[in-house]
């Protein structure tokens, strides 16, 4: 068990290769992956989808599905070859050696057994011998350790009663319970929100620091890498990149591909405007005369008063948990070919606000103008006709679009259906295609045969073609990688801004909201927290969220 | 056929597939192949009824499976039987499906009374025992071959609206569907061209099953002397024709028929079995 850590790795992959046999032939996922691991040190494994990360982490795992053949390299932990294991040894080290921490922390555990009994049937199954009343007593040790408040009077209460936060929580605690050596952790924050995010990640790093446990940390994200990682392996392709101890990697990275992707990241200004260079950028914005005043100039769209409560009804298509109200007493304005942001975390309202505007949501109470015409949004937008005026860019493209309708009918739809302004033509689909960067050809394609950046394109293409004033853009980006986020945030600035349309961005990233908005708003708990123009916001707002806001981003993306 | 012993779902299902295959052939080149054709009076000779299988006929050729009360060839009462029993189950089904389809998609798109409405009538639908509705909708409507498909659909697309709305439900909360309405697209169209492709895999997957009870109660139907025509007998009749000679030892009247059917019905569901699980991506891995 000692080593040397300088000289021998605790974990050590070796040129590893992996194939995949799927239903279109073979596949190479990894290609010739090498990478160490030692004691007591974070090891952040970075890439874009598909570059072969969570099937490392697998393979370390020894988790892989039989589809997977191994065509050569090897897997050495302390010293041992892991791919000559077989399902005894595995139980030995899986768990107890080797143990993992999943992205899903809702999936990660069982909702009919109470977290305290769960933890304590690990514990008793990877630590031999243990009896009964030592790994409850374990159990709330590490509970305690993990940060669960009231550890004992909680013991018994189910995964449900947690907040996400303190659920993934539960599963570090769950991963914990062998006293590992080595925590494959595969996006452990990805399904948080950042204020949560961030501590979670100061939990792990804690860990490490306490307690020498090494992590390899999967993510994609470049905030979570530069946190809390030692080292930092880049992949794409399935192919190691670049490898380095993160800050030096960070600061000055060598290849062109790792630069890309730190290019990509939105970096958040807290200086002030003046000392921007970003502005000279794009010039065409009409940010100089929105900057000033949220209420300067009439707004093309006023929201005031918006109240909102899900009621459950037996009838309803959604029923929503009741209680808590999702909108109280919100006002909203978007300025004339402007750009509008909201920021929030999960369950400030940002999206109902959003779909409320659109026209997809009736509100309980409130007043919608857009451009002096007020419509009843108590009742729902096909009656009140405010239905079709304001069109939206989805979160997530893969659902976005009509699987079985190819993208050339999709968009000929929007051309059809949308509204004409007067003394303008129909727009053409052809044209629009290319001022988006698509083929022409992919007219003839379904959904499935694109990629996620090209199908959220073609939603921002239906969008346009539909001629609209307002566009409400929600989260548009967070389901695509970044270097593919970047090129979809020049889009919209360039052809929402360039057409006088006013669009709402809503988001959970502040950086991003901050290079594409004008006027911000700061939503929590269904109510503004905060607003004004983006870059006041961040250089000189005291709001004490706001700042937790900024607080919680990595520290080298903000400047 | 070494499949057969080594996986025998798939054995089974290969040669369900044949019999069927050949069920199918038969039935289309009935007027070619059978000996005698049964609707036509001319060629029936009453005084051959009840031969045991096997007597030589008028007509020149062998009874082989013999003839019924009225002197009609059983061979050839099968395999026009069969046209019959096919054309009902294959029409009710589709027709069945299509309706239920469309009906459980606008009740999910529609919702609110809409949908309380209609589930209601699939639920009562649904809690009555199928022979019984169908019973009542033949007695309402009367005999005919048109009659029994209408009774069958009446039966079956309750199935279909159950299965087409709780898949429309989940599709309509996805964003494309957020994005026709935006576009306020007529309701017609939001129906047709956006849940109804993406909500039809499942009730297509039904479709192979309920064929075979389709032609199961088409047969019990028409064998309770409520189905098709007397003088054009289906499987289910013909095997009711017999019903009443079996107790005078003239088994074959009605034996063949049944085999005939249950052969049928067996190679239907296997086939439908076997098409389901190919069709359905859950089920999918367990055979590859």
């Amino acid at each position: 068990m000692t080593h040397d850590s300088a000289l021998a790795p605790l974990l050590a992959v070796r040129n590893l290769t992996l194939k995949h046999r799927g239903e279109s032939g073979a596949a190479t996922i990894l290609q010739d992956v090498s990478l160490d691991l030692h004691r007591g040190e974070v090891l952040g494994l970075i890439g874009e989808s598909g570059a072969g990360k969570s099937t490392l982490g697998n393979a370390i795992l020894g988790l892989l599905p039989a589809e997977f053949d191994r065509m050569g390299g090897t897997i050495l932990f302390d010293g041992e070859a892991l791919d000559a294991a077989d399902s005894r040894s595995w139980g030995r080290i899986r768990g107890r050696r080797i143990s993992a921490i999943f992205q899903d922390h809702t999936a990660s555990l069982d909702p009919l057994m109470a977290v305290g009994p769960q933890l304590e049937e690990t514990i008793r199954a990877t630590n031999d011998g243990i009896s009964r009343q030592d790994a409850r007593i374990r159990a709330i040790d590490l509970l305690i350790r993990v940060g669960i408040p009231d550890a004992g009077e909680r013991y018994h209460s189910y995964p449900h009663q947690f907040s996400g936060g303190q659920r993934q929580r539960v599963v570090i605690a769950i991963a914990l319970a062998g006293s590992p050596d080595i925590i494959i952790a595969d996006e452990p924050t990805s399904a948080l929100d950042a204020t949560v995010q961030k501590q979670i990640l100061n939990l792990l790093r804690e860990l490490v620091d306490e307690t020498r446990v090494s992590i390899v940390l999967v993510t994609h994200d470049m905030g979570v890498v530069s946190d809390i990682t030692d080292r930092v392996v880049v992949m794409r392709h399935g192919r190691v990149v670049e490898h380095g101890v993160t800050s030096s990697l960070l600061d000055a990275p060598r290849e062109p591909y790792t630069r890309s992707l730190l290019a990509a990241v939105p970096r958040l200004r807290l200086s002030d405007p003046e000392t921007r260079q970003e502005a000279g950028e794009n010039p065409k914005s009409p940010q100089p005369q929105a900057r000033h005043e949220l209420a300067g100039t009439p707004p093309i769209l006023l929201a005031s008063g918006i109240k909102k409560t899900f009621h459950r009804r037996s009838l309803a298509w959604f029923p929503k948990g009741h209680g808590k109200p999702a909108l109280q007493d919100v006002t909203v304005a978007l300025e004339h070919g402007g750009i509008t942001g909201i920021v929030g975390e999960s369950g400030s309202g940002k999206s109902t606000m959003g779909r409320i505007i659109a026209g997809l949501e009736t509100a309980g109470d409130g007043t919608l103008e857009i451009d002096g015409t007020a419509f009843d949004i108590a009742r729902s937008g096909a009656r009140n006709g405010l239905l079709g005026k304001v069109q939206m860019i989805f979160q997530d493209p893969a659902v976005s679009l009509n699987p079985r309708m190819s993208v050339g009918a999709t968009l000929q739809e929007s051309v059809r259906f949308g509204t004409v302004r007067p003394g303008s033509e129909r727009p053409d689909v052809a044209t629009m295609m290319d001022r988006l960067g698509l083929a022409r050809s992919l007219l003839a394609r379904y959904p499935h045969q694109l990629s996620g950046g090209q199908k959220q394109r073609i939603c921002i293409a239906r969008a346009l073609l539909a001629s609209p004033r307002i566009i409400v853009a929600d989260e548009p980006t967070s389901a695509l990688d970044v270097s593919v986020q970047a090129e979809i945030v020049a889009l919209l600035r360039e052809n929402v801004t360039e057409r006088g349309i006013a669009m709402l961005f809503i988001s959970h990233d502040l950086a991003l909201v901050q290079q594409l908005c004008s006027a911000i708003y700061i939503f929590k708990d269904g109510k503004i927290e905060d607003k004004g123009p983006a870059d006041f916001i961040f250089a000189h707002s005291r709001n004490p969220y706001t700042r937790t806001l900024i607080d919680a981003r990595p520290r080298r993306f903000t400047h | 056929m070494r499949a057969f012993w080594k996986r025998p779902e798939r054995g089974r299902a290969g040669f369900a597939r044949l019999v069927l295959a050949a069920y199918v052939l038969l039935a289309l080149a009935a007027p070619a192949i059978a000996p005698q054709n049964p609707y036509d009076p001319l060629q029936i000779f009453g005084w051959e009824a009840s031969s045991p299988p096997g007597t030589s006929s008028g007509g020149g050729y062998v009874y082989l499976l013999g003839t019924d009360g009225l002197g009609r060839d059983i061979i050839s009462t099968i395999l026009y039987g069969l046209r019959i029993s096919l054309v009902v189950a294959v029409t009710s089904t589709a027709i069945a499906a299509l309706i239920g389809v469309t009906i459980g998609v606008s009740a999910a798109y529609f919702g609110r009374w809409v949908d309380a409405v209609l589930m209601r009538i699939v639920d009562l639908q649904l809690s009555l025992p199928t022979i019984l509705v169908a019973l009542i909708a033949i007695v309402t409507l009367g005999p005919g071959i048109d009659r029994i498909i209408l009774a069958i659909i009446i039966v079956q697309w309750a199935t279909y609206a159950r299965i087409a709305r709780g898949v429309a439900l989940s599709e309509i909360g996805k964003p494309y569907l957020d994005a026709a309405r935006l576009l306020r697209l007529p309701t017609g169209r939001i129906i047709f061209r956006h849940i109804l492709p993406n909500s039809i895999a499942p009730a297509i997957t039904l479709l192979p099953i309920e064929l075979g009870h389709a032609v199961a109660l088409e047969a019990t139907l028409s064998f309770l002397g409520l189905g098709v025509p007397i003088d054009k007998p289906s499987l289910g009749s013909t095997v009711a024709n017999g019903f009443q000679y079996l107790l005078t030892g003239q088994y074959w009247i009605s034996l063949f028929p049944g085999l005939a059917l249950f052969g049928l019905i067996a190679s239907i569901n296997f086939v439908g079995e076997d098409v389901r699980r190919s069709l359905d991506p859950r089920s999918r891995s367990h055979d590859a």
